[in-house]
């Protein structure tokens, strides 16, 4: 007789694999939604990625250049709420949540981008 | 046996679980993008893909600085060192053929081309009624709602009679540029952009979506086959008005939400009638596909200020479609447009 057959023992092995599995399982969907799956709004200034706001956190932000642009998180969305460009058009551009939208301040050299590491983009660029 | 098939069916269904969870591994092209505020003083996005970072970085590069070149020599507002560009020739109006560059001619001789097409619609040498709208425009510029003041209705009569493009006299074999008419200056405003993209595009190879300001040029497909999505802005600030999916084509839109400025509750916005010499107001906006951005951008201009019949005979002699947004926000559209709509 071979001792194969099923004991108390072995159903706790499973459960600890089991177990295991899930938490690498876990700690990777929670990695995507903290990380991207969530979208962020990034903002850069002559290229140079400065600030990461991720839009489920209200955020208020000063951006210092040739002007000042305050660019606020507010439910869910970002807008450039204030400029000392001249122009502000961004002010104009409104609140963007949608990845793959952009607010710019060309005078300031401000591009805030709302970004999200598992969505596919909703379209490719705008026409407009 | 049993015990052992057990552990087995466990291992593999843990196997499974983590597995599950792992983002799909990176193989095959990645989507690479960029973002350039120095062309044509606006905002330029790439999407491409490569097998690196590096492979987009080098054909990337060589776009921007192909896009920067064409920007110097097409602006009309600002001097380079050792550049005769098109300010240059609106300097010397009336006064002497200017020396430049052949890629000069070129846009000349394709906005010649254009502006005959268009019934003078698109018009690159109406730059003496244009100026005056510009300067209304950066006048209005700090104020918090836009407000400003129009031309006088002198003025816009008074430069009306300076838009002639028989006044832009092109040699193409010395490469010379002579404006005969002194009051007389040239925007390249509603071509320069698609044109100058088109040429950039010819350098790049696989899978390429490029928007100068908006100007978008889709450069192949998808690697995975699939279409690029280009959203149509909406002209009251909403979601995309439409989505069109392309492949090896180009998406302009000219509408009056661009750039204005607001007089006695009356908008004015950029894209000037030749000829009353005022904004026309039949439609919001007015989106052209076709292969060539160039044409994509003079035909999007000209089908603003034409009714939809004669726009619709234009697109038919240029194998473009067409998007009309009406003033009450009604959508038309030609066949072929109707069939890129994505569902």
């Amino acid at each position: 007789m071979n001792d194969l057959s099923f004991r108390r023992g072995d159903a706790a092995v499973i459960a600890l694999i089991l177990a295991a599995a899930i938490s690498v399982a876990a700690a990777f969907a929670l990695a995507a939604v903290s990380h991207g799956g969530g979208a962020v709004a990034e903002v850069r200034r002559d290229g140079e990625l400065i600030a990461t706001l991720p839009l489920s956190e209200d955020a208020r932000l000063v951006v210092e250049g040739g002007y000042t642009n305050v660019v606020v998180v507010a439910s869910g969305a970002v807008c450039i709420e204030s400029s000392d460009c001249p122009g502000g058009d961004c002010v104009r551009s409104g609140r963007i949540s949608r990845p793959g939208r952009a607010l710019v301040c060309l005078p300031n050299r401000v591009e805030v981008r709302v970004v999200s590491e598992t969505a596919a983009p909703y379209v490719d660029a705008v026409a407009s | 046996m049993r015990r052992a098939g057990i552990l087995a069916a466990a291992l593999a269904l843990a196997l499974l679980t983590a597995c599950a969870a792992v983002p799909a591994s990176a193989s095959g092209p990645q989507r690479y993008e960029a973002t350039w505020l120095d062309v044509f003083d606006t905002v330029t996005t790439v999407v491409g893909y490569a097998d690196s970072e590096a492979g987009f970085t080098q054909q990337a590069d060589a776009l921007h600085e192909t896009l920067r070149e064409y920007h110097e020599l097409y602006d009309i507002y600002n001097e380079y060192d050792g550049v005769n560009n098109l300010k240059t020739v609106n300097d010397r109006a009336g006064e002497a053929p200017v020396e430049v560059d052949a890629r000069i001619i070129d846009l000349l001789v394709f906005a010649r081309e254009l502006c005959e097409a268009t019934g003078g619609k698109t018009n690159a040498a109406m730059g003496a009624v244009t100026s005056l709208w510009h300067d209304a425009r950066a006048a209005a510029e700090n104020d918090a709602n836009l407000e400003g003041t129009p031309p006088a209705a002198d003025e816009i009569a008074g430069a009306l009679g300076h838009i002639s493009f028989d006044a832009v006299v092109i040699d193409e074999a010395a490469s010379t540029v002579f404006l005969t008419d002194a009051a007389q200056s040239l925007d390249v405003g509603a071509v320069a952009k698609g044109y100058a993209l088109e040429r950039a595009a010819e350098s790049l190879s696989g899978s390429w979506l490029v928007s100068v300001g908006g100007n978008v040029r889709a450069v192949g497909e998808k690697p995975d086959g699939s279409a690029w999505a280009v959203g149509v802005q909406d002209p009251d600030g909403g979601d995309y008005a439409a989505v069109v999916e392309v492949r090896d084509l180009s998406v302009v839109t000219s509408g009056d939400y661009q750039r204005y400025f607001v007089s006695d509750g009356v908008r004015y916005h950029h894209i000037i009638d030749p000829e009353t010499g005022y904004p026309s107001g039949q439609y919001r906006s007015v989106t052209i596909v076709c292969r060539d951005s160039g044409v994509a951008d003079a035909l999007s201009t000209a089908l603003f200020d034409m009714a939809r019949e004669d726009g619709e005979a234009l697109c038919k002699a240029y194998d473009a479609e067409a998007m009309w947004i009406l003033s009450d926000g009604s959508r038309e559209y030609t066949d072929g447009f109707s069939a890129m709509l994505r569902d």
